[in-house]
């Protein structure tokens, strides 16, 4: 190392461990989507005290070799404005549902066909969960695609999957399409 | 209210006014940071007076004069030429940073010999060795402008604070996971920063070494950090790409500032903190509004990684240095323009920074020179020969009459 020194920044850079290739990924939806949840339970964090989120959380995790950082914004309305702060690099877009309330399935609907318009999520593949399929009221994955209008998408890899944030079911999965989509560029 | 005395402040320009309100001894500060050489000094003492009434006609005169002193210090714009004024034989193994004490009379190296050394700029001579991290001392600093104390970071993913009179090691921080690269002293309070490559900074009490708050949120080493001036936040530039602010009295991370693509190198505050600025591997450097958190201007020009950048001491200019061996300068108050681009470096720049009357620039780079550039021609005044290997880090004293420079040679070089 003594013999390759050049610039004090270079040190700090040959100091890093070999970092694995780094993801950003956001995470947004309305409020009470579970996008937070949904990012705990990414995290193996425990899930029983999840409260509105007034900011942004940021969490990591390894999958695929890849690290996976991934940003969960406020869904509340009065914070949407502020999502396109956070588009910039994004590689991978996730949009979590809440497919149990039915009623706000068009301003989900209308807020993701706004998002799908952002010039600078362009091209950015959309990864959208059905989340909380174990409740009774709730609506399949792929009447949710239906309501969204998924299908209807051309410029950018799209799936959905359905999930249950509080057990952890079907996330995994979502993310390892994810690190696919991104593979294949 | 009754004022006693006026204090000057050269860099930037401005004047403070004593004075003494019912048992207490108080300071107001004035900036004059348009002061030049050709301001009417009777006209600016007379607005003045307008603005401060505790300014009686008594005074007047005093404060013309005062202002003239001023004046011809800091608008000198005669361009001194610094001469070769000692050599430090440093230490055996490489140098890492340095740093100056305020009057520039001692300065700090740190090396991989796991020491710190503290230098008598006047004699060349070594006053002291701090010896006691178990890895290489990485980070150097005094506590400016008492300068009593030095604090180290280091590898070993600990920070020292030292007496900087007896060279006592006076306490040891502890509580990274990995190597301490940035240190700094709060400009307000009793208490330190830390920012390490384990993607985390931290705070600590000075007076305890306790560890007061962690600084959570960066996905990546942490490279930089920097206090504003009340000492009530702090910015902390990293690898993961982003700037984070944090507010350090609940330790909690108030905004993120998103948009590089690639690791940061550097970034700062202007003088009165309301720009930060940041440069990137990217090529680019941004600045931002430090009360909004938005991006104001990204700065393209640079056709290789922006390794550093600076801004002058009013605030109003941005230089950055780059691997392509430029350094640009921007006009902060003028719609981010490109003043100058200065080239002579044959290979990249690795610092850059402005002279502390904003007349001149000091660069170091990798082709064994620094040069000290004109702002107002963009032309190299002088070269700064005699390092026979890279020249990675350079500054300038406070009043600005002594450089000094520090190469992979192991040697540091006074000019003055």
């Amino acid at each position: 190392m003594l013999t390759t020194f050049q610039g004090l920044l270079s040190i700090l850079r040959k100091l890093r461990s070999n970092p694995d290739r780094e993801l950003r990924l956001l995470l947004l939806g309305l409020d009470n989507a579970g996008k937070t949840t949904l990012l705990k339970s990414l995290a193996s964090e425990d899930i029983t005290q999840v409260t509105p989120t007034q900011g942004f959380n940021i969490k990591s995790v390894q999958s695929e070799g890849f690290k996976l950082n991934v940003w969960d914004i406020g869904g509340a309305k009065k914070i949407r404005p502020y999502w396109r702060n956070y588009f910039e690099n994004t590689d991978v877009l996730i949009y979590v549902v809440d497919s149990a309330d039915i009623k706000r399935l068009d301003e989900t609907g209308r807020e993701l066909a706004e998002l799908l318009m952002e010039d600078k999520l362009r091209n950015v593949p959309l990864l959208v969960y059905a989340n909380k399929q174990d409740l009774a009221q709730a609506v399949t994955a792929a009447e949710i695609a239906e309501g969204l209008g998924l299908h209807n998408i051309k410029d950018r890899d799209w799936q959905i999957q359905s999930c249950i944030a509080t057990e952890g079911k079907g996330v995994k999965d979502g993310l390892e399409w994810a690190c696919k989509s991104i593979k294949k560029k | 209210m009754k004022l006693l005395k006026f204090l000057l402040r050269y860099f930037p320009p401005g004047i403070a006014l004593e004075y003494q309100q019912g048992g207490n001894i108080k300071t107001k500060m004035i900036d004059l940071l348009d002061l030049t050489a050709n301001t009417d000094v009777k006209a600016l003492a007379e607005s003045i007076k307008a603005a401060e009434p505790i300014i009686t006609d008594g005074v007047t005169e005093q404060l013309v004069e005062t202002l003239q002193k001023l004046q011809s210090k800091v608008c000198d714009g005669n361009f001194k030429r610094y001469y070769k004024y000692k050599t430090l034989q440093t230490h055996l193994l490489p140098l890492t940073n340095i740093a100056f004490d305020k009057l520039g009379k001692r300065c700090l190296t740190g090396s991989y010999d796991r020491t710190c050394k503290v230098w008598d700029i006047d004699s060349g001579t070594e006053l002291l060795t701090l010896e006691g991290h178990k890895n290489v001392v990485y980070a150097v600093s005094f506590n400016n402008p008492k300068a009593d104390k030095i604090m180290t970071g280091s590898f070993d993913k600990t920070a020292n604070i030292w007496c900087s009179q007896t060279g006592h090691c006076l306490l040891n921080m502890w509580g990274h996971d990995a190597e301490v690269v940035v240190v700094q002293f709060s400009p307000t309070q009793n208490r330190v920063a830390t920012a390490s490559m384990d993607a985390t900074a931290k705070i600590f009490h000075l007076g305890s070494g306790q560890e007061l708050g962690t600084l959570k949120g960066h996905t990546a080493e942490v490279i930089a950090l920097r206090y504003n001036n009340d000492g009530n936040e702090v910015i902390t530039g990293a690898f993961d790409g982003t700037i984070s602010v944090w507010d350090t009295r609940t330790m909690q991370r108030t905004s993120v500032l998103t948009g590089h693509y690639e690791e940061i190198s550097n970034c700062h505050y202007n003088f009165d903190c309301s720009l930060i600025a940041s440069s990137s591997m990217d090529k680019t450097a941004k600045v931002w509004d430090a009360r909004m958190n938005s991006c104001l201007a990204t700065i393209r020009g640079h056709e290789d990684e922006v390794l550093d950048l600076s801004f002058d001491n009013k605030g109003k200019k941005l230089a950055t240095a780059s691997s392509d061996a430029t350094v640009r300068v921007w006009d902060l108050s003028a719609n981010f323009e490109q003043i100058a681009v200065m080239s002579g470096h044959r290979e990249e720049v690795s610092k850059v920074c402005f002279s502390p009357n904003g007349h001149q620039l000091l660069t170091s780079s990798m082709d064994r020179t620094a040069r000290l550039w004109s702002l107002e021609t963009g032309c190299c005044v002088q070269t700064l020969n005699g390092h026979t290997d890279d020249v990675f880090s350079c500054a300038f004293s406070y009043t600005g009459d002594t450089i000094v420079t520090a190469s992979k040679d192991n040697t540091c070089m006074i000019w003055r």
